[in-house]
């Protein structure tokens, strides 16, 4: 591609300091073995060597686990009611993978929809995104079937290859040309074979990903099986209705919103929710998804039928923490295999 | 654990007890969908049982789930699991005569993350992980290293007191000798005993502020059954949904508390966390509490009365004014 | 005058007392703000206990001192419950949460429970909430119980004021202020 830069990766905490000038600067980080975004520290660049993805997908910085919607007084007069103070403050994530920059694009779908949620669409307009491509990645991940690549550039402002000592750095947006010009003479011109480096990388990275899901065509193929009590009952069999995989999935959205009160004060909270959960619909009539395999089901059909229907993309981006992270191995792939088998049959 | 015979024997019993009308499911492990995992299998085929498996990884307690399913269950449980299958017993949550109890002598389980820890490598990038004798040789890049068995366990392994079902049906396999190492299975929670009161509490304040409330541990765990708990009561709420480490804290603290006496030390609850709490170190420390105060041990004894519900006269009382 | 309700949920409660009690006493200076506790200046703190009464001893024992005119410190404030088995561990944790410094647990005694057996249950409870919360890192001071019969209204004060004492020289609640 012509005009491609690159960095050296023994400059990269210095153009990290020079970010963190404007930015919230934000990081892959580890908090005792688990792996999240987190502020840079100003000198910590040893991510590079062991960061894969992290458990908390970046979601958290724009939806986060709990967010304060206003707060309130109640004198006399009436209730007052006054926003969190935000001090519209620029938000970079270095690091951000491919699955989890789409995983933004599929979120934001859903909030600025019919009605745009502030809250969200405020950090996501204050915050750019540079992606850095996998070299490794697990083999729970799945995200060459989603019609995307670990060096996907798609949805980020600016991408990093890794191609050995160096980045390969590319700006895919307006935001990221600036950024690159707020780097200075760190980010230098990348030569013909950097390139082709690049190119090798990304074609290595791709053949990594081992998981395949046929997702062509899904959305009809799935239809067959929504009926299918039995069929269900013995997908979700051994779910144990936790929020593992919903709460750690980049494109779940989900949240609950509470009151507190103590007597004339109190604020508004929203926090996230699960659709796995048993209470999940419960209402004082009656819960629509009280047995398990209604509410499995449910998920399935969310992520790979409903979504595309509404919003003409798949809720899922093949980051695989699902996989990962379910405490009895529950695998959505091999439910939508099983699931097109079915609808073959 | 390795052992075909065992694995064949237990497949033959599996399908047998689905054939003969004896059960109605059949609760198993069978290999997982990443490498060095296993999953429960709940079928009601017979010719399903033909993935059951056992092996160093089958790490669930399958016991949890014989609280929702209907009807006769044929289950597959190690010294700790069946232990929780007693519990439910004592509880009235399941019938004696609803299980058909296929024991499997367990010498331990091999915990990934302390093999990842020791080979500095994840899951995926290890090619092979073989347990001989006492030895477990981890294979990375061809590259080939041997470590003590002792050192992979889980902490709960280490600790282990049972390794043959307390209860059964069908007994798989010989037992094995266990690798004891109660030290390092009491660790943590030593170095939290020598803790001040303040520095303890700084601690857990710290462990739950990474609690996201997904309730895996409470999910996994065969004590808690209860069909709607207090952390989702709304009327009154005694906490938030929010995740406040406070509350994540609360949660936790009363969790232990309610299932105390049924809890088996399976270690389940801090193998499902995805934020890495320690929760044995509360969990166990319950165990070892009710054990000093009422030398109770939870499913020893089906015949038993639960600890909660039961008393005695001379309970100790030291304490009450 | 209100503008709007902002369809504010009032919940029902289905512990009157209890949320009664807790709403209550969120007018008291150190109560503290959804989320944890507020500490008043060292000078003006006041331990605020707050006290789990079986209603067929230990609250008759309360009344007692009252109308005998026996003085107790004020600070501990009373929630009545059938029995001392009534009482979860969750109520002790709830309460400290919200800001009391210390909660008290009082019961018939053993063999002499109205319902027979309740406080046998509340006894091995408090045992074992008691080493529990302390292992966790809360000053056992601060979860006491008792045995206080409806004819003990002597006993009665001296345990409060007991326990009162212990309270002041422990310091504050601040377990789950946002500011520690």
């Amino acid at each position: 591609m012509a005009g491609s830069k690159k960095i050296s990766k023994e400059d990269v905490a210095e153009l990290l300091n020079e970010w963190n000038q404007e930015f919230d600067l934000f990081i892959p980080s580890k908090d005792e073995d688990v792996a999240k975004l987190a502020k840079w520290d100003g000198k910590d660049t040893s991510f590079l060597d062991w960061y894969r993805n992290t458990v908390v997908p970046p979601k958290a910085n724009f939806l986060p686990s709990m967010e304060e919607m206003f707060h309130f007084q109640k004198d006399k007069e009436g209730y007052h009611i006054e926003l969190p103070s935000s001090n519209g403050q620029k938000q970079l994530i270095f690091g951000i993978r491919p699955c989890d920059a789409n995983a933004m694009a599929i979120l934001d779908k859903t909030f600025e929809d019919a009605y745009e949620d502030p809250y969200y669409l405020s950090k996501r307009k204050n915050t750019v995104l540079v992606g850095l491509g996998c070299t490794k990645p697990y083999d729970s991940c799945f995200c060459t079937s989603l019609g995307s690549s670990p060096t996907d550039s798609t949805n980020v402002d600016l991408m990093l290859t890794d191609i050995g000592d160096w980045f390969l750095v590319e700006a895919i947006t307006d935001a990221g040309k600036e950024l690159v010009a707020k780097a200075g003479s760190l980010i230098g011109r990348a030569t013909k074979a950097d390139e082709t480096r690049a190119k090798e990388a990304r074609e290595a990275a791709h053949s990594k990903v081992t998981r395949h899901l046929d997702t062509k065509d899904i959305d009809n193929k799935l239809l067959a099986s929504f009926e299918a009590q039995d069929f269900w009952e013995e997908i979700a069999a051994k779910c144990v209705s936790c929020g593992v995989c919903t709460l750690l999935c980049p494109t779940c959205y989900c949240f609950d919103i509470s009151d507190e009160l103590v007597r004339d004060r109190g604020a508004r909270f929203r926090s996230w929710d699960s659709c796995s959960f048993p209470v999940y619909t419960k209402m004082p009539e009656e819960n629509p998804r009280e047995e398990k395999w209604r509410r499995v089901r449910n998920k399935v059909y969310h992520k790979y039928e409903f979504y595309p229907i509404n919003f003409e993309v798949i809720a899922c981006t093949g980051c695989g923490r699902c996989i990962r992270q379910c405490p009895v191995n529950w695998d959505i792939t091999q439910t939508l295999e099983k699931m097109q088998a079915k609808a073959q049959s | 654990m390795n052992d075909r015979e065992t694995e064949q024997g237990l497949r033959g019993q599996a399908k047998a007890l689905l054939e003969e009308g004896k059960v109605n499911y059949i609760i198993g492990y069978e290999p997982g969908s990443l490498k060095f995992t296993t999953t429960p299998l709940i079928t009601k085929d017979k010719d399903s049982v033909d993935r059951l498996v056992i092996s160093p990884f089958i790490v669930n307690n399958l016991s949890e789930y014989l609280t929702e399913l209907k009807g006769r269950i044929g289950i597959v449980a190690k010294g700790c699991d069946s232990r929780s299958i007693v519990s439910l017993i004592q509880d009235n949550q399941v019938k004696r005569e609803d299980v058909v109890i296929l024991g499997v002598p367990c010498s331990g389980i091999i915990d990934l993350s302390k093999v990842e820890g020791l080979v500095g490598k994840d899951r995926d990038e290890i090619d092979d992980i073989v347990w001989e004798d006492s030895k477990v040789t981890i294979t990375v890049a061809g590259d080939r290293k041997e470590f003590h068995i002792g050192e992979v366990l889980f902490d709960n392994c280490l600790g282990c007191e049972f390794s043959i079902p307390q209860e059964y049906d069908i007994l798989l396999g010989e037992s094995s000798s266990l690798v004891v190492d109660k030290a390092t299975s009491r660790e943590k929670i030593e170095t939290l005993e020598a803790m001040s009161q303040e520095q303890r509490w700084n601690f857990w304040e710290k462990e739950f502020s990474r609690c996201i409330r997904c309730y895996a541990c409470r999910n996994v765990c065969p004590a808690c059954f209860c069909e709607r708990c207090f952390v989702e009561e709304s009327e009154p709420q005694w906490m938030a949904p929010v995740p406040r480490w406070q509350d994540n804290l609360m949660f936790q603290v009363i969790r232990n508390i309610h299932v105390a006496g049924r809890c088996t030390d399976c270690g389940e609850c801090e193998r499902a966390c995805p934020m890495n709490i320690p929760l044995r170190s509360l969990t166990k420390e319950m165990c070892d509490i009710v054990d000093d105060l009422y030398h109770f041990k939870a499913g020893m004894d089906k015949e038993a009365a639960p600890l909660m519900t039961h008393y005695e006269t001379t309970d100790p009382e030291d304490f009450i004014k | 005058m209100w503008q709007r309700t902002l369809g504010v949920a009032i919940t029902t409660p289905s512990i009157l007392e209890l949320k009664a009690l807790f709403n209550l006493l969120s007018s008291y200076h150190n109560m503290p703000d959804f989320g944890g506790g507020q500490v008043t200046p060292e000078s003006e703190w006041e331990p605020k206990l707050l006290g789990f009464l079986c209603r067929w001893c230990s609250y008759a024992g309360a009344d007692l001192a009252g109308t005998s005119r026996k003085k107790y410190p004020a600070n501990i404030r009373i929630i009545k419950v059938p029995c001392s088995g009534r009482v979860d561990p969750l109520f002790i944790l709830k309460a400290l949460r919200l800001g009391f410094d210390g909660v008290l647990v009082s019961g018939c005694y053993p063999g002499d429970c109205h319902y027979q057996t309740g406080n046998y249950r509340a006894r091995r409870r408090m045992a074992i909430t008691k080493k529990f919360l302390e292992y966790v890192g809360i000053d056992p001071q601060r979860i006491q119980a008792s045995w206080v019969s409806a004819s003990e209204g002597g006993k009665f004060t001296e345990v409060v004021t007991e326990v009162t004492e212990g309270l002041k020289k422990i310091g504050p609640n601040k377990l789950f202020a946002d500011e520690r």
